[in-house]
């Protein structure tokens, strides 16, 4: 892994929730550093707050108290337009379950970040094509994305998360709704986009997935317990 | 965003659900054409109305009356003229000359309707005559003349011109030109004394008579040469004769004894007692023809006026004579209000439906904002701001009321064809002049297609709002 600077850096990080009567805490005072082009793979059992880490530090949701800066700027502290605009250009997301406009064309759904960027219509068309080509999926760009298999609307999802030039790339589970071969070959793309230099954070429960990335952290009640790698 | 995109976008998701937005569209549909219909019905007609007014130059006449309270034009136009007693000042052709000399006058017609003729007749038929007008013709009151010509000013006596209906009863639908130069009779009532009236001395009965040897009053029958068909637009079941000739048929021919008579007659008795024997002188009357018209006054007069905006003061200004005058700007303003009022009123039913609609759509993009929840949540992921996806719904519910309306016009459009063609047939069987009164003007397509463009986007600021609202983390875990 490279020498860099951090490119996120949690402070003192809380995030509760008022569930009933009662204060429930997703992250508790967690501080974490991430440095420029790491691959960072976040494991925790269920409902330890590894998605709302990965959520906060995407820019998703706001944490109750601490810092959360990205570049050197506080996202915990912008109003909506800034934030949205914040995620518009730095963040690529990848989901589990892919969350793809079935009844649009894989062309449709990578240009979608592209029209909040309100880019003009030939650059939005001519940046998905490269996308899709660089996930491998040149020849299937006026398919919907309801007639894909699996793996190839993930490389969609993948190609739609690339599409704004992000500095980081957050993927919850990516191999989660794949057979381990599909999955595999998810996960040989997003090595080599962490190659290219993007930062990478994985939320997973697969220890074998986790072990691809350049460092391990594990969450438990809220609380990094651990750190590997 | 740029517009074009929310726009190509909202168009996208509108044709994703085809048959929920088919079927809202088809609630505003209904509203639109409803609406549509109902005014394009009012302006219609209003403009009908407005032409008319403008062809028979209304709105440069001022009515007279000799009652002086009347102040509405229809009224002191159609104000009767017979005998004048409180709060009324004759008509007379002195009034009227001084009428002409009142500042914006530019001509005076002098009117006098009379019920001296009852019934007209042609080719064996006898039809009742509604009314029998006479006025000045000087080109201030104008008639739609069909065929022939109407009443001219050489003309004095022997001539009429009749409304289109008459000439339909006589045969001649279809064929006005047909009764041009035809006789007709012209049957008085009973009591006529004027011109052409078999009018004998008392005591001198030729038969009939009545009990007193006096000759018993019998219908006159007058000819006339048609030279004109008129339409129905001023006056319907209507004959205009001449005013001279009108002046005729309203004399009183009487026989009278003037001095003269009298004083013949004691002549004759001074020389009759001369001779021995019975004495026995016939009694000497004269025939005395009594104007009547200018003995009562004409029924009203029309002013007309150089221009419309002078029409109130000079009505003003004929007012100090001591008689009534109005002018028609304010029937013609009554008239307008209660379009507008009646234009208001079926816009606004047809406002109800726009109304149901306009619930239809909050309820599909109700429904449209919960089975696209997750797509907002990844919306909002990829960059779109709270007012990004505010908009895009609220757009999205505007192009329902858009297309909706244009819809709706393109029927309502279709059935204003249908109805003008009921309403020509209508016109036509009337005689009267209009073709295709029922029309859309642009204003009025542009103005429903915005309404129903802005009830979309109003019905849909409540969903736009919960969309703008949803917890992206929450919205990307929705099942």
């Amino acid at each position: 892994m490279p020498e860099a600077a951090s490119v996120i850096a949690l402070n003192d990080v809380t995030r509760t929730y008022k569930l009933g009567g009662e204060v429930f805490s997703a992250l508790d005072h967690v501080n974490l550093s991430v440095e420029a082009g790491e691959f960072l793979a976040i494991i925790g059992p269920s409902g330890s707050g590894k998605s709302t880490l990965a959520n906060i530090i995407g820019g998703l949701d706001k944490p109750t108290s601490g810092t959360v800066l990205i570049e050197g700027n506080d996202i915990a502290k912008l109003h909506d337009a800034r934030l949205s605009a914040y995620r518009n250009r730095h963040i690529g997301f990848v989901f589990q379950s892919f969350n793809l406009q079935g009844n649009n064309t894989a062309l449709e759904n990578v240009m979608l970040p592209l029209v909040f960027a309100k880019q003009n219509r030939k650059t939005r068309k001519a940046r998905a094509i490269a996308c899709l080509e660089a996930v491998g999926l040149s020849d299937r760009l006026q398919h919907k994305t309801n007639q894909l298999s699996g793996g190839q609307r993930q490389r969609v999802a993948i190609a739609r998360a690339l599409a704004v030039q992000p500095s980081i790339i957050i993927a919850d589970e990516p191999t989660g709704n794949l057979d381990s071969a599909r999955g595999q070959e998810i996960m040989q793309l997003l090595s080599k986009l962490n190659k290219d230099g993007i930062t990478l954070i994985m939320i997973t429960h697969d220890q074998s997935l986790a072990a691809q990335a350049h460092r391990i952290i594990e969450i438990r009640d809220g609380k990094l317990t651990g750190r590997k790698g | 965003m740029r517009f074009t995109d929310y726009v190509l976008i909202a168009l996208r998701n509108i044709w994703r659900a085809k048959l929920r937005s088919a079927l809202t569209i088809f609630a505003v549909v209904i509203g639109a054409m409803s609406v549509t219909i109902m005014l394009a019905l009012v302006t219609g007609a209003k403009s009908f109305f407005l032409n008319q007014v403008e062809a028979n130059g209304t709105l440069q006449q001022v009515a007279v009356s000799p009652q002086q309270d009347i102040t509405n034009f229809n009224d002191a136009q159609h104000s009767g003229g017979g005998n004048c007693s409180a709060n009324c000042v004759k008509l007379t052709d002195d009034i009227a000359n001084k009428i002409k000399a009142v500042p914006h006058v530019v001509g005076v017609a002098r009117i006098a309707g009379q019920g001296m003729l009852a019934a007209i007749g042609y080719g064996g038929q006898l039809l009742t005559l509604n009314q029998t007008t006479a006025y000045d013709a000087n080109g201030i009151i104008s008639n739609n003349v069909l065929a022939g010509r109407d009443i001219a000013a050489s003309d004095t006596s022997g001539v009429i011109t009749m409304t289109s209906d008459y000439a339909d009863k006589f045969g001649f639908k279809g064929n006005y030109q047909g009764i041009i130069g035809k006789t007709v009779k012209l049957q008085t009532q009973d009591f006529y004394r004027g011109v052409g009236a078999t009018v004998q001395p008392p005591q001198q009965c030729n038969g009939p008579c009545n009990s007193n040897n006096q000759p018993d009053n019998q219908p006159t029958t007058l000819t006339a040469t048609v030279v004109g068909v008129i339409d129905t637009s001023n006056d319907s079941k209507a004959i205009r004769v001449p005013l001279e000739w009108m002046r005729q048929m309203q004399e009183n021919q009487m026989y009278q004894m003037t001095p003269a008579d009298q004083a013949a007659d004691q002549a004759d008795q001074a020389k009759c007692r001369k001779v021995p024997g019975p004495c026995n002188t016939t009694q000497h009357f004269s025939l005395v023809v009594t104007d009547m018209l200018a003995q009562n006054g004409y029924s009203s007069l029309i002013a007309k006026v150089d221009n419309s905006k002078n029409a109130a003061s000079v009505a003003t200004a004929i007012k100090k004579f001591g008689v009534g005058a109005a002018d028609a700007s304010a029937s013609v303003k009554q008239q307008l209000t209660i379009f507008n009022i009646v234009g208001l009123v079926l816009g606004s039913i047809g406002g109800i439906a726009l109304a149901v609609a306009a619930v239809g759509v909050v309820n599909t993009m109700v429904m449209a904002i919960l089975e696209r929840t997750r797509e907002i949540g990844v919306m909002r992921a990829v960059g779109a701001k709270r007012s990004t996806v505010r908009s895009l719904f609220t757009i999205e519910a505007s192009l329902l009321g858009f297309w909706g309306g244009v819809v709706g016009v393109l029927a309502g459009f279709g059935l204003t064809r249908i109805a003008n063609i009921l309403v020509n047939k209508q016109l036509a069987s009337q005689s009267v002049k209009a073709h295709n009164i029922i029309g859309l003007p642009l204003w009025l397509i542009l103005t429903v297609i915005g309404i129903t463009t802005l009830i979309g986007m109003l019905a849909g600021l409540y969903p736009a709002g919960r969309a703008a609202k949803l917890d992206p983390v929450e919205a990307l875990r929705y099942e």
